[in-house]
C-alpha cells in the first residue's frame, strides 16, 4: 500500500486521487508518467474516475467491477458466444405442437440434441443466465457511463488555455518550430485560420486553445442511455399485462371475440391470390407462388352484454381494414396480423325443404344454421323438434353416435318430426346436410320406413350458405413498444454523433519565439493532422501532415 | 431488348471493368519497382487510371441496379443473386468513399478482388427475376436490405485494410513462434478466400460441361395437428454428388470420372433448404480451392502471404490501421440502423414482433456485438494495429456467415433468401 499520493500540481491545482493529468494545466502527475517521453494517455482527459477511490467498500467494489471497460467487453463477448450456441439447433418456441421436447430433440437431433436440451440451450434466450448477461450488460452500461461522463464533463467544461509544455509536446500530433516576427500576431493569424475550419478559438496571450465538435464526445453516452432504455423496455415486456400474443381463427363471415378483451373481429372475406404463369420466369411457371393473402376485417368493440352467452353482445364498429402481410390492422395498442389461412370450405347454413314423398308436395324452405339452430321449426303442416345436433358426426367403438369436433365438418341433425301421415307422437329423423355424409352414413337406412314417407333436402346451391376459407390472425398488443423505439432512436442518435463527428482540440504556446503545438482527437488522426497542417500553412508554415505524427498514433 | 436484358449487359460490363481496375491497381503498386521511372509519379498516374476505371465499373453496376429495378418493377435485392450483386456494389461504394478520403491505391488492390469474387459468387445463383412473395412486398425490403448491406460493405473494406495491415507487418522471414502463428493464420485466411474462388470455378466448370444429377428426397412433415406425412421433393445437382441429399433415391446421374453412384449421404442434422446439395457444393469448393492453392504454391514456391508482402512495402501500416478502424466506425452506425433497427421495424410490421430470435436476427446481433467489442477494444492500450486487424478479419468472417452461412446450414424465417 503506497502512501497517500500528493495530488497537488505545481500549478497549484488540487486534483482528486487517481488523476493522471492535472485538470488545470495538464502536467502528468504520476512520477512514472513524468519521466517517460511516450505520448500521453488522454482518455477522459486524464481525470480521476469515480471508481478510482482509495479505500473501496463493498458497494465501491461492485461499482468498480462494472465500471471497467474490460469487464464490459467480456460481457459482450460472453453474450454473443452464448447467442451463437442458441442457433445450433432450432429453439423450442419454433415448434408449435411439440409437447415432449426431450423426446423431440433426441429423435430429431440424436444424442447431441438431447444434451442440447438438457443443458437448457433449447431455450437459450429465455434462460436465466442469458437474461442475467443482458442485465449485467445493462448495469455495466449505466455504471461505465456514469463513472466517466461526469468527470469528463467537468474536465471539458473548465479548460485551461495555457497548458504545461509536457502536456502539449506529448500529444500524438505535435509540431515544434521557431516563429519569426510578432508572436502574438502569429497566434492570432493561426487562430483565424482555424476559425474558418469551424473551430472555437480561445486565446490567452500567445497561448491558444482551438476546439471543435465537443458534442461528439457525448455521443457514446447518449447511445448508452438509448441502449439502457431499450433493455428496460424489453425487461418490462416480461411483466404481466405488458404484452399479448394470441392467435384466432375466423371463417369468412364470422365475428369472433378476442379473448380477454372487449374487442370483436369480423372476417368479411379471406382472399388468396397466386401469380399467373405469364408473370413468372420460366423456371417457376406452373408453381403456385403466392402473390397476396388478404383478410377484409372489421374491428368492433362490445358495449353491452359482452360476456353473457345468453344475450347477443352489442357491438360498435371501430375500424375496417384489409389486413395483408406487411399491413396489419392497428387500433390503439392492438394489432392484427395476417398469420395463416385454411382453404377448407365450411358449411354455415342450409335452407332445405320438406318433401312429402307420398303426395309429392314440398314445404319450405326453412332456415337451418349449423350452429345454434332454433329448437323448433314449423314448416307447412310439419313440426320439427331438434333433439341432437352433431358437428362432426361419427360412430364410436360402442356403436354410439359422437361428435369428433366443434367444427361443422360432417354435421348431422336428429329431429323429432310430427305431421300428416306420421305417428301421433312423432318420429325421429336424421338429416345430413352434406351429400357425402348422407352416403357414408347411409341416411336412408338409418331413417328406415320414414325415409319413404318424407325427405328433407336442399334445392340447389342457392340454398347453401358456406364460408370458402378461414383466416388465422395473430393478435398482438405490446405496451413497451414505444419505449423500444425511443431507446433505439437515442442509441442511433448517439452513434451518429460519436461516429461522424470527432472532437478535435489544438493547443499552442509560444515561448521566446518557439512555437509548441499539440493536438488531440478521439478518432480520425488523419483528419486531425490535415487540419493542423492546413492551418499552419495559412500561417506560413508548410509541413507534410504525416510529419506531425508523434508516434503512438493508436487510439 | 427490354430493360432487364439491358441490365444484364451492364452487369457484365461492370464485372470486366472491375477486373481491369484490379489489374491497374496492381500495376500502380507493383509497377513502382519497374526500372526507368519515378515511383511516386508512377503510382499517382496509374492510381488515377485505376480509380477512373473502378468508378466506371461502379457506374455500370449502378446502371445494372436501376435498370433491373425499372425493368422488373421491384428492387433487385430479393433473392441471393440480387442481394450478392448488391453487396458487391455496396462494397464498391464504401471503397470509393474511403478512397476519396485516404487516396491509397493499394486499398484498391484488395477491395477490387473482393468485389470481383462476390459478384462472381452472385452469378452462381439463378438470375431470373422472381416475383415477390407477400412477406417481401414492403417498402422495408428496400430500406432494410440496402442499409444493412451498405454497413456490411464498410466492414468488408475494414477487412481488406486489416488484411493488408497483416500482410504488411508480419515478417515472413521471422522464425519465432508468434510470427509463425501469424504467418499460418494469414495463409489460412488467403486459403479460405481461394476456396471461395474454387467454388466459383467448380460451379462454372460443371455448368459449362452441362453436368446433371437428380434425386428424390423424402421429407417427414408434422403438420399443426400433429399428423405425420411425407413429402417427396426433387433435388437437382449441377456438381457431381459426393454427398447426396439425406434420405433420398437417385433418379438420374451423369457419370463423372467413373463415379456412377453418390459416395456419401448428407447428415440428417443439416436443416436448411437443400442442405445436401449445399454440403456437396462446399466439399467441391474445398477440393477445387485446394487444387488452385496448390497450383499457386507450385508457381511461386513460397507462401502466398510472402508473395504479396513485398508489394506493400512503402505503405505506412499506421495508415492501414487507421483506414480499417475508420471503415468500421463509418459502417457501424449504418449497420446498426439497417440490420437491427430497420429490421426490427419491419419485423414488427410483418410478423408483429420486433425481435423473435430467428437465427438470422441472432447472427445480425452477434455481428453487431462483435463490432461493438471491437470499438471498445480500440479504447484499450495494445489493441491497435495487429490485434484489431485480426478482429477486422474475423468480423468479416462473421458477416459472411450471417449473410450466407445462416442460409446454408440453419433454417429460419430468412430461408427464402437461400438458393
Amino acid at each position: 500500500m503506497p502512501l497517500v499520493e500528493n495530488t497537488k500540481c505545481e500549478c497549484g491545482h488540487q486534483n482528486a486521487v487517481g488523476t493522471v493529468l492535472c485538470e488545470h494545466c495538464g502536467k502528468p502527475l504520476q512520477a512514472q508518467e513524468l519521466q517517460s517521453n511516450e505520448p500521453l494517455e488522454m482518455r477522459y482527459d486524464g481525470v480521476a474516475r469515480r471508481s478510482q477511490k482509495v479505500n473501496p467498500n463493498w458497494i465501491d467494489r461492485v461499482w468498480n467491477f462494472f465500471s471497467s471497460v474490460k469487464i464490459a467487453i467480456y460481457l459482450i463477448i460472453l453474450t454473443f458466444l452464448s447467442a451463437m450456441l442458441g442457433t445450433v439447433y432450432p429453439q423450442e418456441n419454433s415448434f408449435v405442437n411439440v409437447t415432449d421436447f426431450a423426446k423431440y430433440y433426441e429423435e430429431n437431433y440424436g444424442a447431441l440434441g438431447l444434451i442440447y436440451y438438457r443443458l437448457g440451450l433449447s431455450h437459450t434466450y429465455e434462460s436465466w443466465w442469458f437474461i442475467g448477461l443482458l442485465v449485467m450488460i445493462g448495469t455495466s452500461l449505466v455504471i461505465c457511463s456514469l463513472d466517466r461522463v461526469l468527470p469528463l464533463y467537468r474536465a471539458l467544461n473548465k479548460q485551461q488555455i495555457r497548458k504545461h509544455l509536457q502536456f502539449i509536446l506529448r500529444q500524438k500530433t505535435v509540431y515544434k518550430g521557431m516563429i519569426s516576427g510578432d508572436t502574438e500576431d502569429w497566434s492570432k493569424q493561426f487562430g483565424d485560420a482555424l476559425k474558418k475550419k469551424g473551430y472555437r478559438v480561445h486565446r490567452d496571450g500567445t497561448a491558444l486553445l482551438a476546439e471543435k465538435n465537443r458534442f461528439s464526445r457525448w455521443g457514446p453516452y447518449i447511445n448508452h442511455i438509448g441502449l439502457i432504455l431499450f433493455l428496460l423496455a424489453i425487461l418490462a415486456r416480461s411483466l404481466p399485462g405488458f404484452q399479448m400474443d394470441e392467435y384466432i381463427t375466423i371463417a369468412d363471415g364470422d365475428t369472433v371475440q378476442i379473448e380477454g378483451t372487449n374487442y370483436f373481429v369480423k372476417n368479411e372475406k379471406f382472399t388468396i391470390e397466386f401469380y399467373k404463369d405469364e408473370e413468372l420466369p420460366d423456371k417457376l411457371k406452373g408453381t403456385a407462388r403466392a402473390k397476396l393473402f388478404e383478410t377484409k376485417a372489421v374491428l368492433y368493440e362490445c358495449t353491452l352484454n359482452c360476456n353473457d352467452p345468453l344475450k347477443e353482445p352489442v357491438l360498435e364498429e371501430l375500424k375496417t381494414h384489409d389486413i395483408i402481410v406487411n399491413a396489419p390492422l392497428k387500433y390503439k395498442d392492438l394489432k392484427l396480423f395476417q398469420y395463416d389461412f385454411n382453404l377448407t370450405p365450411r358449411l354455415n347454413a342450409v335452407h332445405p325443404v320438406i318433401i312429402n314423398k307420398e303426395t309429392g308436395e314440398t314445404f319450405g324452405p326453412f332456415d337451418l344454421p349449423m350452429k345454434d339452430s332454433a329448437l323448433k321449426h314449423e314448416v307447412g303442416p310439419y313440426t320439427l323438434e331438434l333433439i341432437e345436433n352433431y358437428m362432426e358426426f361419427s360412430i364410436d367403438a360402442n356403436g354410439d353416435p359422437v361428435s369428433l369436433s366443434r367444427d361443422p365438418n360432417a354435421p348431422a341433425f336428429v329431429f323429432h318430426v310430427r305431421g300428416p301421415g306420421l305417428a301421433e307422437n312423432g318420429e325421429p329423423y336424421i338429416y345430413f346436410p352434406m351429400q357425402k355424409d348422407k352416403e357414408i352414413f347411409q341416411q336412408d337406412r338409418l331413417n328406415g320406413k320414414l325415409a319413404s314417407k318424407l325427405e328433407i333436402s336442399v334445392n340447389g346451391m342457392d340454398n347453401v350458405n358456406f364460408s370458402e376459407a378461414s383466416t388465422y390472425l395473430n393478435v398482438r398488443m405490446d405496451k413497451a413498444l414505444k419505449y423500444v423505439w425511443i431507446g433505439a432512436f437515442f442509441s442511433m442518435l448517439g452513434l451518429l454523433m460519436g461516429s461522424y463527428w470527432q472532437h478535435r482540440r489544438i493547443w499552442i504556446r509560444i515561448d521566446e519565439g518557439e512555437l509548441s503545438l499539440g493536438s488531440h482527437t478521439n478518432k480520425n488522426w488523419y483528419g486531425m493532422r490535415s487540419d493542423v497542417a492546413w492551418a499552419l500553412a495559412k500561417a506560413g508554415i508548410t509541413v507534410d501532415p504525416k510529419s506531425l505524427d508523434n508516434g503512438g498514433n493508436k487510439a | 431488348m427490354n430493360l432487364v436484358d439491358f441490365s444484364s449487359d451492364a452487369f457484365i460490363a461492370a464485372f470486366f471493368l472491375y477486373c481491369f481496375a484490379f489489374g491497374f491497381y496492381v500495376i500502380a503498386i507493383f509497377g513502382k519497382k519497374f526500372s526507368n521511372r519515378d515511383p511516386i509519379k508512377h503510382q499517382k498516374r496509374w492510381g488515377r487510371v485505376a480509380f477512373i476505371v473502378s468508378s466506371a465499373g461502379l457506374a455500370a453496376h449502378l446502371t445494372f441496379f436501376f435498370t433491373r429495378w425499372a425493368g422488373s418493377g421491384q428492387i433487385p435485392t430479393s433473392n441471393m443473386y440480387e442481394f450478392m450483386t448488391f453487396l458487391g456494389m455496396a462494397i464498391m461504394i464504401a471503397f470509393t468513399i474511403i478512397y476519396a478520403i485516404y487516396r491509397k491505391p493499394a486499398l484498391g488492390m484488395f477491395a477490387l478482388p473482393l468485389t470481383v469474387i462476390i459478384v462472381a459468387y452472385a452469378s452462381v445463383f439463378p438470375q431470373e427475376v422472381q416475383p415477390l412473395i407477400p412477406a417481401l412486398n414492403s417498402i422495408w425490403l428496400k430500406v432494410h436490405v440496402t442499409t444493412a448491406a451498405l454497413g456490411e460493405a464498410f466492414f468488408a473494406v475494414a477487412f481488406a485494410a486489416g488484411l493488408m495491415y497483416l500482410l504488411r507487418v508480419v515478417d515472413f522471414n521471422d522464425k519465432s513462434k508468434a510470427a509463425r502463428r501469424s504467418q499460418f493464420w494469414i495463409e489460412f485466411t488467403l486459403y479460405t478466400i481461394i476456396i471461395l474462388i474454387g467454388f466459383i470455378i467448380a460451379v462454372f466448370a460443371f455448368r459449362g460441361a452441362g453436368y446433371e444429377a437428380q434425386f428424390n428426397q423424402e421429407h417427414i412433415i408434422i403438420d399443426n395437428k400433429g399428423v405425420e406425412s411425407t413429402k417427396v421433393e426433387t433435388v437437382d445437382y449441377t456438381l457431381p454428388p459426393i454427398f447426396m441429399p439425406y434420405n433420398s433415391q437417385t433418379v438420374s446421374m451423369d457419370s463423372f470420372l467413373g463415379m456412377q453412384e453418390p459416395l456419401l449421404e448428407a447428415p440428417s442434422w443439416m436443416n436448411g433448404v437443400n442442405a445436401g446439395r449445399k454440403l456437396n457444393t462446399v466439399v467441391w469448393s474445398i477440393i477445387a480451392g485446394t487444387l488452385l492453392y496448390g497450383l499457386l504454391r507450385l508457381v511461386f514456391r513460397k507462401p502466398l502471404g510472402a508473395v504479396i508482402h513485398p508489394a506493400l512495402d512503402g505503405i505506412d501500416p499506421d495508415d492501414l490501421d487507421e483506414i480499417s478502424y475508420r471503415a468500421v466506425a463509418i459502417g457501424f452506425p449504418i449497420f446498426t440502423l439497417g440490420a437491427l433497427i430497420f429490421a426490427m421495424i419491419w419485423a414488427e410490421i410483418a410478423w408483429g414482433r420486433f425481435w423473435g430470435w430467428d437465427p438470422k436476427e441472432v447472427w445480425a446481433l452477434i455481428t453487431w456485438l462483435f463490432y461493438s467489442a471491437y470499438l471498445h477494444f480500440r479504447l484499450s492500450r495494445g489493441w491497435q494495429g495487429l490485434r484489431s486487424s485480426w478482429l477486422a478479419v474475423i468480423g468479416f468472417v462473421i458477416v459472411l456467415f450471417t449473410l450466407v452461412g445462416v442460409n446454408l446450414i440453419i433454417a429460419g424465417l430468412h430461408s427464402y433468401a437461400g438458393v
